[in-house]
């Protein structure tokens, strides 16, 4: 159970993480990840069909034009008028939710980006974070028998020339040295050619050196990092659909230095009555249930006291020798959730570390460019982000008009300074200093 | 001006010994160079050769690159119902007290996550105002000892609770006779339990409501016995002390060091062992400000130079014999005859006279204090008392402490029984260790192993639980519930702050069961809870009117730990004048006495496991680890080496008294009274290898234990309770020894003499009260100024703020500038802030080997300086190669004691910052000097060039190296657990030092930023300041105006230390201010005149600084 990050040493792999964005109706997509997701997927039978161009295997089957749209909207309906409908209805025995709100214009942006998809696309999207190590070790079989052929060809034009020379030797009566090892005419050719070899390994040496570097930079750095978890999370239902709170669940993170993991008790606040509609959710949820020794099956349901605990991967690791305090930057600093963790409204699967381009595309994010959870991130966080917004010598908030009196009393030009772009920042009242997280 | 007042930290340095001039100018101590290294025999034992290493060495580099890319992954779980106080990342704090059978607190217990971490003195409740011990603050680490039973035993082998119960009723009932042996039980609850086993044992209870039984009786022993004092009291006072029980001993009366204008102390350590330190000790500091309303004079008469003797303005010294004729001199200058011999040498005498002269103004109010466990002498203490009226005042009869009720008589009675085989045939023992501590313990716990029924109730298979036959082993004082009663008028209760670490049981719900009142409560009993709560119920709730419903009078006793019942106030007590003429044996005057005392880090060995106060330098003498006789270094001369280091040990000789001996080396300590030697009780823990725990034991230099011929681990110094006596019918702590020189050196680690003053007088600074109220600060506390020219070239004097080297920091007035002030007047040298920053800090222990070799870890020391009254001045002495001490040998023999605590100075111009060469070390806007440990590459440039010599190098990975594997905490899993999770645990090569805790003054900001308002006194207090007994260490912020540490900073006794340097330090002291007649320092504490002194002095300073760099 190890992160791997061996990446770096094959940057092949980068390639597939350059796999095409998709431009198609955003609306769509979030629909469907919303709506959709938790049982339809789109090349595989799921929970419930595959949707991929489900319209046109409805209109095939011989259904009622536009039933399907009443379908989404409620499914008994639909079965009730339409035979086709009605022989869908027993494709499993989990009955699909309903879903009246949604309209015939939102469902038909769903259909046509489900349509959209290709398939192969798909299986690489979907299959990027827990599988990638099986990835990495195809990619580099491929290079191992690239590798291979190339040092194959490169023999036997060797093995070729060779023969040439040797005859062309031979013709000219020159006593050709048959004894002369690879390595021995390697040597003599390099010496001919010494000028040109040198500068060229020169310039190898010079970018090995430069990739080295380059991928140690990349060393620790932890994007993506998105391990895989007990219970499969969607932040999007709970924060996004349901829109609840994140300090509903995450209750420390106003007092104390970690936001804190929701205890048992705070799912089953909720849970108690939701227990899902899928079988999926529902055998989600059933984790739930049994950590928190709770029986639903008698009578409203009841606690048994058989209680186990769930073990989570922790997916925003620190080092130990860094302090960070939630509750520093979210009450005293104003910083919203959303800019070191993303939008998780939106984040249909568990919780990763979000990259930063992925960070910067969030509306009212300070845009930094260092990978997140790295230390220049955070450096570079503090320089931007200004200590009190508003006006600041009228700034009247306790601990910081206090700091900036002292400011503007004792050092005005210390003071003009710090404002001379407009603002006092973090790192203006020490938010570089090692201290501030490091003891 | 030919006279200096000069001050040593060890007779090294006094006498300037060739080793001492060697190490003064190495910083570091030497290191093996790398020939001797090579040469190392043992190197060739190891079968690894060269290529072989180079083979690992690249293996090592290579498996570290690969470990680097891969991190490991990290779990979180969180609670399936979160307990409603604890939030993960935040502390919790919980009232409660401690009582160990000697030190008694009102505490408060930090809690992270569920585990208490960290305990201070309760400030808000209690009569202890936030005082502790160094013992009391360790305690915490105690919790966490692999070495505690885990589970009941029989035979040593494990039983379950309910055969052991049920073996052990039948036992109980079969039995003819039942003693239980306990400690002093001063909980009203406990009684109560013992009660109920003694009424299930065909006990019958009176109309008063106490229990008789003739088959079960109760002793309470202690392992220091003061029932001497209560014999005196007993019969001085007759009937007109109330007492609780009248068929008791006696009382202890409480003593109000507050009150008194003059104290005497005859032997008595009130601020370390004797008593209720912890009551006398802020009592006595609130007395020892200068500025304050009037200022207590301290009259100390005592043997072993002890931290209240290094305390007392005048100190006289005297055989432990001629306490009583300190005594009954003072009692015949207030013209009271006692026939007691009044001959006293001619130094004490005129220490005495003029504590007579003190006492004879002061009358009533004075105190007079004995440390003595005669009856004799203490019927003489209370006399003098007597006679200045000092009851009715500062000794209140009426509100006695409930502490030390060792019934001794009975006890020894007991034990001879058991000795010559016809004792009871079950015996109890609970919270007391016998075997241990009786002089004829090795005896007794043989004949116990006869005993039909031996039950105890201790927490370890110690000396005397190991020849139990049933072990029942009770919680820790942090897992469970109990109740205290130390003095009439005041209760308390103890909370538990963790859920039972192992299948332990309170011994309250001990006695409950095998009384048949209760079943056992498993992990989450609540036996003992209950039964406590229905005593307060009926014995405390309905004696208030406060509150009107229980739930909430518990609620708040809870909270408050503490009640107080009106105490009753003073009242003058009729002595009995009959007693003087009936004292009894007085102590005999010999030629060689010893006297046991107490040390502040192992007291009485009960935390002899604590690896904390193992390493503790012992206030005084400094040294870690080690029990030693201690002897005055005048007497010393010529037989023993008086001077020790690294390489040269000290001698070892023979102590002998009546039939018991032992080998200790010999301590050259300053102040001890000629022909006297003193032995600390405490050490000898675990004699026999009971599995006390491992930093119990001498450990070898690489790890592991030493072992003993017979196979077990040697325990650390000598058991000196085998030199107890009996006199007067009390046990008596000193008498005639003898000391023979033995063969051989002993190394013996001592933190002294890795640092010197190096000539700086700049260090400490001290003045007597008469000069401090009438002269000027420039007398006592001269400013430091350097020449400047002025912009018409002339030369003038200027201060030296007005010299920058470099840069300034912009700290000043913006922001904030966190600074301390310590003020040596108050500070009394206990060592609570050390230990209190070890815990806080995660300061690792090394054990002595490297404690020797100069590499202890501690972040805040505290320097004792001696000081002597004569040293000619710095460039005056005439020739270097003739120029000897004679002067100073009187001071050698009886010094004054300064006690500086010593910590990163967090200097603004910080010498530190500007040799990293990785910038590791840094200096925030806060007047920090930061230790960034990840970016430190261990040059060592810093401390080279620290002029305190507070930082520290990481010497090994001491949480997982071997050699530190016995005496580490963090070595073990449990351990581990007393770690405070918000300060990094240091790995080797970097560089560390105090911090001044910036974590918490992180938290404090975060507080105040949260609430929206600046930040105020109270928010932040580090560790060090936190846990002071005596208020001696105050932080905050300096550019707060309105700070206590700014207002003191700004006092005119502040001074900063190696200020001439031009550090620019954040760190304040307060000059020492001694309530004496000192006719040599008055006369050296004159105003200068401005341009010559200072300028003078200051080119003495620079050049002796100059010389050593």
């Amino acid at each position: 159970m190890f992160r791997k990050f061996r990446r770096w040493c094959l940057p092949a792999l980068v390639l597939l993480f350059v796999s095409g964005t998709f431009k198609s109706q955003a609306q769509g997509d979030a629909l469907f990840n919303t709506k959709c997701a938790t049982c339809h997927q789109i090349f595989k039978d799921g929970t419930g069909p595959k949707l991929f161009n489900v319209r046109q295997k409805w209109s095939e089957g011989g259904a009622i034009e536009g039933t399907i749209f009443q379908w989404v909207n409620n499914w008994k309906t639909a079965a009730a008028s339409d035979p086709y409908a009605q022989n869908v209805s027993t494709w499993s025995g989990t009955a699909m939710d309903i879903f009246p709100d949604l309209s015939q214009e939102q469902i038909t942006s769903i259909f046509d980006w489900i349509d959209l998809q290709e398939p192969v696309e798909a299986e690489a999207a979907k299959s990027d974070g827990s599988s990638s190590s099986e990835e990495d070790s195809s990619s580099g079989w491929i290079w191992i028998i690239l590798g291979s052929i190339f040092i194959v060809i490169i023999l036997s034009v060797g093995g070729v020339r060779r023969q040439l020379k040797a005859t062309e030797a031979e013709e000219a009566g020159v006593d050709f040295n048959e004894n002369m090892s690879y390595m021995d005419e390697l040597k003599q050719w390099a010496w001919v050619n010494r000028r040109y070899v040198g500068v060229g390994m020169l310039v190898i040496v010079i970018g090995l050196v430069v990739v080295v570097f380059l991928g140690l930079y990349t060393v620790g750095i932890v994007e993506d990092y998105h391990p895989s978890q007990p219970i499969d999370f969607p932040h999007s239902v709970h924060a996004g659909t349901n829109g609840i709170d994140c300090k509903y669940c995450h209750n420390s993170v106003t007092k104390s230095r970690t936001a804190g993991l929701p205890t048992v008790n705070v799912c089953m606040n909720c849970h108690k009555q939701v227990a899902g509609s899928s079988p999926e959710q529902q055998e989600k949820i059933k984790k739930i249930y049994e950590a928190a020794g709770w029986d639903p099956s008698v009578g409203a349901g009841k606690y048994t006291n058989e209680t186990k605990e769930i073990v989570w991967n922790k997916v925003h690791v620190l080092p130990d020798h860094v302090y960070f305090n939630h509750s520093q930057h979210v009450v005293v600093g104003g910083i919203d959730c959303k800019q070191c963790h993303g939008d998780m409204t939106k984040t249909v699967e568990t919780a990763r570390v979000q990259p930063i381009s992925e960070l910067n595309k969030v509306e009212g994010n300070i845009p930094l460019t260092r990978p997140t959870l790295t230390m220049g991130w955070c450096i570079e966080c503090h320089q931007e982000k200004e200590v009190s917004g508003g006006s600041l010598d009228t700034k009247k908030d306790g601990y910081y008009d206090e700091i900036h009196k002292r400011l503007m009393d004792n050092d005005k030009s210390l003071y003009s300074k710090y404002l001379e772009d407009g603002k006092v920042t973090v790192k203006e009242l020490g938010g570089w200093e090692c201290a501030k997280c490091h003891y | 001006m030919g006279m200096k007042r000069k001050y040593w930290k060890g007779i090294e340095e006094l006498k300037q010994t060739p080793q001492f001039l060697e190490s003064r100018d190495q910083e570091f101590p030497a290191q093996t160079s790398v020939e001797e290294f090579l040469s190392d025999e043992n190197l060739q034992e190891t079968s690894t050769a060269r290529r072989d290493f180079l083979k690992f060495l690249g293996f090592s580099v290579a498996a570290a690159t690969v470990a680097a890319c891969e991190a490991p992954v990290t779990k979180v779980i969180p609670y399936v119902n979160k307990p409603e106080n604890v939030t993960p990342g935040l502390a919790t704090w919980y009232a409660s007290t401690y009582y160990d059978g000697s030190s008694y607190a009102s505490i408060v217990v930090k809690t992270r996550e569920g585990r208490p971490i960290f305990i201070k003195g309760n400030k808000d409740y209690g009569f202890t105002q936030g005082a502790t011990n160094p013992q009391i603050i360790a305690s915490v680490l105690g919790l966490y000892d692999s070495a505690r039973l885990t589970g009941p035993t029989v035979k040593g082998e494990a039983e379950n609770y309910a055969k052991l119960d049920s073996k052990i009723k039948d036992a109980l009932g079969a039995a003819n006779k039942v003693v239980l042996v306990s400690n002093t039980i001063i909980s009203p609850t406990m009684g109560e339990a013992i009660n109920e086993l003694s009424l299930s044992l065909g006990g019958v209870r009176d109309e008063l409501g106490s229990v008789s039984n003739d088959k079960f009786s109760h002793i309470q022993y202690d392992a220091v016995s003061y029932s001497g004092m209560r014999a005196a009291n007993k019969e001085s006072f007759g009937t007109t002390v109330i007492s609780a029980d009248p068929n008791s001993d006696g009382i202890i009366p409480d003593y109000d060091f507050s009150k008194a204008k003059t104290i005497v102390s005859v032997g008595a350590d009130f601020l370390n062992s004797w008593l209720l330190p912890t009551q006398f000790t802020p009592q006595y500091s609130m007395r020892r400000d200068p500025d304050g309303e009037w200022m207590s004079k301290h009259y100390q008469f005592e043997s072993v130079l002890s931290i209240t003797g290094s305390n007392a303005d005048v100190r006289g010294m005297i055989k432990p014999s001629e306490e009583a004729n300190v005594l009954a001199y003072l009692l015949k200058k207030f013209n009271v005859s006692t026939g007691v011999s009044t001959k006293l040498s001619k130094a004490t005498k005129a220490s005495a006279d003029s504590a007579y002269k003190a006492l004879k103004s002061t009358k009533s109010e004075s105190l007079v204090v004995c440390g003595s466990n005669n009856k004799a002498v203490q019927i003489l203490a209370n006399k003098l008392n007597s006679v200045l009226g000092a009851y009715g005042k500062t000794i209140n009869t009426n509100a006695p402490i409930n502490l030390f009720k060792s019934e001794d008589s009975h006890m020894g009675k007991f034990v001879k029984s058991v000795v010559a085989g016809n004792g009871p045939d079950a015996v109890i023992f609970y919270d007391v260790n016998p075997v241990y501590t009786l002089p004829n313990g090795a005896e007794f716990g043989e004949k116990l192993k006869k005993v039909k029924t031996t039950i105890s109730l201790a927490s370890y298979a110690d000396e005397t639980a190991s020849n139990c036959m049933y072990v029942c082993p009770d919680h820790h004082g942090l897992e469970a519930w109990a109740d205290m009663n130390p003095k009439r008028g005041h209760y308390s209760i103890a909370q538990p702050t963790i859920r039972p670490l192992h299948n332990t049981a309170s011994a309250m719900e001990s006695f409950l069961v095998w009384a048949g009142k209760e079943k056992r409560g498993g992990k989450d009993s609540k036996v003992a809870y209950d039964f406590i709560q229905n005593i307060w119920n009926i014995w405390g709730f309905s004696e208030q009117t406060t509150y009107s419903d229980f739930e909430t009078y518990w609620s708040m006793m809870v909270h408050n730990s503490c009640v107080d019942e009106e105490i009753p106030a003073p009242t003058d007590q009729v002595f009995n004048d009959a007693t003087l003429n009936n004292l009894g044996e007085l102590p005999k005057s010999e030629l060689t006495e010893f006297i046991l005392y107490q040390k502040a880090g192992v007291g009485s060995g009960k935390h002899a496991n604590i690896p904390w106060l193992q390493e503790l330098p012992d206030p005084i003498t400094k040294v870690t680890w080690d029990n030693y006789i201690t002897m005055n270094p005048v007497e010393m001369e010529g037989k023993y080496a008086t001077t020790f280091d690294q390489e040269h040990g000290l001698n070892q000789a023979t102590i002998k008294v009546g039939k018991s001996e032992l080998t200790l080396p010999v301590y050259p300590l300053p102040g001890q009274t000629p022909g006297t030697v003193g032995v600390a009780l405490g050490y000898g823990r675990g004699a026999n290898g009971e599995n006390i725990g491992k930093a119990a034991f001498q450990t070898q230099e690489y790890g592991g234990h030493v072992i003993l011929e017979d196979g077990n681990p040697a325990p650390i110094g000598g058991n000196a309770f085998a030199f107890v006596g009996e006199e007067n019918g009390t046990p008596s702590y000193s008498g005639a020894c003898s000391v023979t020189k033995a063969e051989g050196v002993y190394p013996i680690a001592a933190t002294q003499l890795n640092q010197t003053v190096m000539g700086r007088h700049s260090i400490v600074r001290e003045t007597t009260l008469n000069a401090y109220k009438t002269k000027d600060k420039e007398a006592y506390n001269p400013s430091w100024t350097l020449q400047k020219l002025d912009e018409h070239g002339n030369h003038v004097e200027a201060p030296m703020k007005e010299f920058d080297l470099w840069d300034e920091h912009p700290v000043e007035n913006i922001g904030h500038r966190w600074g301390m002030t310590i003020d040596l007047s108050s500070c009394i040298g206990c060592g609570s802030c050390l230990v209190a920053c070890q815990s806080e800090n995660n300061v690792p222990v090394v054990g002595k080997t490297e404690v020797r070799r100069g590499r202890e870890m501690h972040w805040l020391r505290i320097d004792r300086y001696f000081a002597s009254d004569e040293e000619a001045a710095i460039g005056q002495r005439k020739d270097k190669a003739t120029f000897s001490y004679d002067e100073a040998e009187k001071p050698m023999e009886n010094p004054q004691v300064i006690h500086m605590p010593m910590m990163c100075h967090h200097c603004n111009h910080a010498p530190c910052e500007t040799v990293c060469p990785v910038a590791a070390t840094t200096h925030s806007n806060e007047g920090l000097n930061m230790m960034t440990y990840n970016r430190c590459i261990g040059t060592r440039y810093c401390a080279n060039n620290c002029p305190y010599k507070v930082r520290r190098f990481n010497w090994f990975n001491y949480p997982s190296y071997k050699a530190q594997a016995e005496v580490n905490p963090a070595q073990d899993d449990l351990g581990r657990m007393v770690l405070n999770p918000d300060v990094t645990v240091r790995t080797r090569g970097v560089m560390e030092k105090c911090s001044f805790c910036v974590q918490r003054i992180q938290e404090g900001k975060l507080e105040a930023k949260k609430d929206g308002r600046p930040v105020q006194d109270g928010d932040y207090a580090s560790a060090c300041a936190d846990s002071c007994p005596t208020n001696a260490i105050t932080v905050g912020d300096w550019n707060d105006t309105e700070s206590t540490v700014r207002k003191n900073a700004d006092d005119k006794r502040a001074y900063q230390v190696l200020e001439d340097v031009g550090v620019k330090p954040n760190v304040w002291f307060h000059v020492k201010v001694r309530n004496e007649q000192n006719d040599i320092l008055d006369k050296l504490q004159v105003v200068k005149e401005a341009h010559h002194g200072a300028a003078e002095e200051h080119g003495a300073g620079g050049h002796e600084e100059n010389s050593h760099h």
